[in-house]
């Protein structure tokens, strides 16, 4: 043991890490590590912003929220919409061997196994992956628009069917590898030379490095030491705005900040009462406060992101009206109203807002108390156990509007509402089925529900900005949760 | 001086037992749930069955604690949560880096607050004094993280002297150990006036000026080796909190010890990674207490080792 924390000692102060000497490096500031890159284990948003990288699937998201051709060349659906078979194109993973159907079986049914996967549930609508000659077909139990986008999920990923320690030795056909991992420090990424477009992203190696604290993230940036910030906190944005040499990108970022409100624990299942509380909100003054103004209000469970789906003609339904509001409070019979408000502590800009939105709903004359609780227990009592009164959170957004909006269905073990109503059941039902045009009219319809039913109060999409050095080029903003390193030059 | 070594020996086992016992209970009633917070808020609940079957939760909190101990003593450490790593991996990274910072910021402190404490104790009236007592306060007052950045601005982001965070070798440590040895500097230095100026007024310090004993002899030999036993039993604490109290210092500076390892444990309820560091402390700390105490009698003959 002392012999090797000896070595420890000896590695860690003699060894001057060679990070930030020459060119075509990039340092890349992140705040904690990566959970595990077990593409079928990992769950933090973190892990997939770098994984995003390393691994492919069939198929990839775009900066548009579409899906593009990755592994597969191209694919075709049969008549019945159950049938996919993708074609695979010449790929060799990063260990070089070549990617195999068999490779590409076994990645899909291990993602898809309860006993393995830890969102297998998300694929439950496959029936069978079957090998054929150079291609691999997909049979669904029933037509399911959502299928193609669930596989630019990270724990779609093909690996190699014979990996091993994925976790910690991710092996995958992405523009870079994981050259080397130390926790609490910094992750380095090396250019894959072999990647099947034949095209090198310009840098040859990046490191991600873990600087937990945003004060010392800007520092750092301005030091040079970091020449990207993928996710700067909104608190710090006076701090870099107008400094020079430094520029910043602005996009949205595709998650749904709300009040969850506890829709079975009266007096909240009575529908006056959660609407008196979105009346009396202010929420202009919320985005102010505690996103500094860098946010887009909504009114909707999904993210105007979602170009294609967002419904942008709900903003009438809940207007700030404090007058109604004690008005629907008082045919409740609630005027006098005290409950919880339970807020994750880990979320600066879920606590200010949640502070805000108190103060608000005192001048209807309830009376709020706050309760600040840290991230396990939130997750325990408010998520799993449903033990709360309102609470706030911010839902991360998919490629796919269902993903999201089936978590408001009556049977969703992710519905922490309790929220019920049978005709929106229904419809994220039929959204699967439906194609097109017909498709959108069923989710902005089910939109509206949300709105006038109120299983909670939507807030805002808070803006993802990414702040970086004025010669780094090649930026993409997705709606999903990644850092493109291939699109990035200098 | 055996039956001292005896019992100072039962008692340090003692202690660890009871500090892993404490541990290991207060993390279980804690509320939060291991599995859950790896899982995340996507999980089955099949997968949920599944993670605690694998992390034995599902077994009775005593047994569990049992067989850590047995493993933990036969060096066995087994795997964090949160990093899917060898907890030994993690620790023998992250020990040596915190163990040079906190001997290092103490050693300066030590030394820094020698002069500025006998100073201040031999022209306790002079306006160099009074500027000194002020900015020992000021020391004392300024917040830590508010001092690490302060250097960066200074001295990475302004001068390029020095790396703005992360572990870059031997430099990369300069400008934490000015920021935890600052306030520390400030503590030592007036512990030694306070102890020197009360020596002074002694009887033998007189009686050895009377006689005509060099003033520098008097003042090394007979007030400070006796004023010295109250900061340096301070400085032993410092070091002792250091160990793995330097989350502050770690985050600003984006260090990779025991600190950081510690709190992102705590968090994720990483019970094999806490426990693990939390017993590391303290047996360092215990043992470095053991020796301390034999050292003091070095210092001060008439301490007695019964």
């Amino acid at each position: 043991m002392w012999r090797r924390m000896g070595l420890g000692i000896a590695v860690l102060l003699i060894i001057v890490w060679s990070g930030g000497a020459g060119a075509q490096v990039l340092n890349i500031a992140i705040p904690q590590d990566p959970d595990s890159f077990d593409p079928i284990r990992t769950v933090a948003a973190a892990t997939s912003e770098v994984a995003f990288n390393i691994y492919e699937g069939l198929v990839k998201a775009t900066p548009e929220g579409g899906v593009a051709p990755a592994l597969a060349t191209h694919w075709e659906v049969d008549a019945s919409g159950t049938k996919y078979t993708f074609f695979l194109r010449e790929a060799v993973f990063h260990d070089g061997s070549s990617v195999t159907v068999r490779d590409v079986v076994e990645s899909l049914n291990r993602a898809r196994d309860p006993e393995l996967a830890v969102r297998a549930g998300e694929l439950s609508m496959i029936k069978e992956v079957k090998a054929l000659d150079n291609a691999v077909q997909v049979e669904l139990y029933e037509p399911n628009g959502a299928f193609l986008y669930l596989l630019t999920e990270v724990y779609a990923s093909i690996y190699p069917a014979e990996a091993e320690n994925l976790s910690r030795q991710p092996v995958g056909t992405g523009p870079y590898y994981l050259a080397d991992w130390r926790p609490n420090q910094h992750l380095e990424l090396r250019r894959f030379e072999q990647h099947w477009s034949g095209e090198l992203p310009y840098f040859s190696q990046v490191n991600f490095l873990i600087i937990p604290d945003e004060n010392s993230m800007v520092l750092n940036l301005k030091a040079g030491r970091v020449q990207l910030i993928p996710r700067l906190e909104v608190s710090v944005l006076h701090q870099v705005e107008n400094s020079p040499g430094i520029k910043i990108h602005t996009s949205p970022m595709n998650l749904v900040q709300l009040f969850a409100i506890n829709n079975s624990r009266p007096p909240f299942d009575d529908l006056r009462v959660r609407r008196a509380l979105a009346l009396g909100l202010n929420r202009e003054e919320i985005l102010l406060g505690a996103a500094w103004g860098q946010g887009v209000l909504l009114d909707s469970a999904l993210s105007p992101a979602m170009a294609g789906f967002y419904n942008d003609q709900l903003n009438e339904i809940n207007p700030y009206d404090p007058q109604q509001a004690k008005e629907l409070l008082r045919e409740a019979g609630q005027e006098n109203l005290r409950f919880t408000l339970t807020l994750p502590a880990n979320y600066p800009l879920h606590v200010q807002a949640g502070e805000l939105a108190a103060q608000q709903w005192e001048r209807l004359g309830l009376e709020v108390d706050l309760e600040i609780v840290e991230w396990g227990t939130w997750l325990e009592r408010v998520y799993t156990q449903r033990n709360y009164e309102v609470s706030i959170i911010g839902l991360a957004g998919r490629l796919d509007p269902h993903a999201i909006l089936v978590r408001y269905t009556t049977d969703s073990s992710r519905n922490f509402f309790n929220f019920s109503n049978s005709r929106y059941d229904e419809l994220i039902e039929l959204g699967l089925r439906a194609q097109g045009e017909e498709r959108r009219a069923i989710y902005l319809e089910a939109q509206e529900i949300l709105a006038r039913e109120l299983p909670g109060i939507f807030i805002m999409d808070p803006l993802q900005m990414a702040a970086m050095r004025e010669d780094i080029q090649g930026w993409r903003s997705y709606p999903t949760y990644v850092v493109d390193l291939a699109s990035l030059y200098q | 001086m055996k039956r001292f070594l005896w019992r100072r020996t039962g008692g340090f086992i003692f202690t660890a037992l009871l500090v892993s016992f404490a541990t290991f209970f207060i993390v279980q009633v804690l509320p939060g749930d291991p599995a859950l917070l790896m899982l995340g808020t996507e999980a089955s609940p099949a997968s949920y069955a599944r993670l605690r079957r694998e992390l034995n939760l599902d077994q009775p909190a005593l047994q569990r604690y049992l067989q850590w101990l047995g493993s933990f003593i036969s060096g066995q450490w087994g795997n964090s949560w949160r990093y899917s790593l060898p907890v030994r991996e993690l620790v023998s990274q992250a020990f040596p880096l915190s163990f040079a910072l906190a001997l290092l910021a103490v050693a300066l402190a030590a030394l820094a607050s020698l002069p500025a404490g006998m100073y201040m104790a031999v022209r306790p009236h002079s306006p160099s004094s009074r500027v000194l007592s002020v900015l020992t306060q000021v020391a004392l007052g300024m917040p830590q993280f508010w001092v690490g950045i302060l250097l960066i601005q200074l001295f990475a982001v302004g001068f390029h002297l020095l790396p703005a965070g992360g572990f870059e070798g031997w430099q990369s440590l300069i400008l934490p150990t000015l920021t935890l040895a600052l306030p520390r500097t400030a503590i030592l230095s007036r512990f030694l006036r306070a102890g020197m100026l009360e020596g002074l007024g002694q009887d033998y310090v007189r009686t050895a000026q009377a006689k005509g004993v060099a003033g520098p002899v008097v003042l090394f030999k007979h007030v400070l080796r006796n004023a010295a036993l109250g900061p340096l039993t301070a400085a032993g604490v410092q070091f002792a909190q250091l160990l793995a109290g330097t989350i502050v210092v770690e985050q600003v500076f984006g260090l990779p010890g025991l600190g950081q390892l510690l709190l992102n444990g705590v968090f994720q309820r990483d019970l094999p990674l806490v426990q693990t560091v939390v017993m590391l402390v303290v047996l360092v700390i215990l043992a470095f207490d053991l020796v301390f105490d034999l050292c003091l009698g070095l210092l001060d003959p008439r301490i007695r080792y019964e």
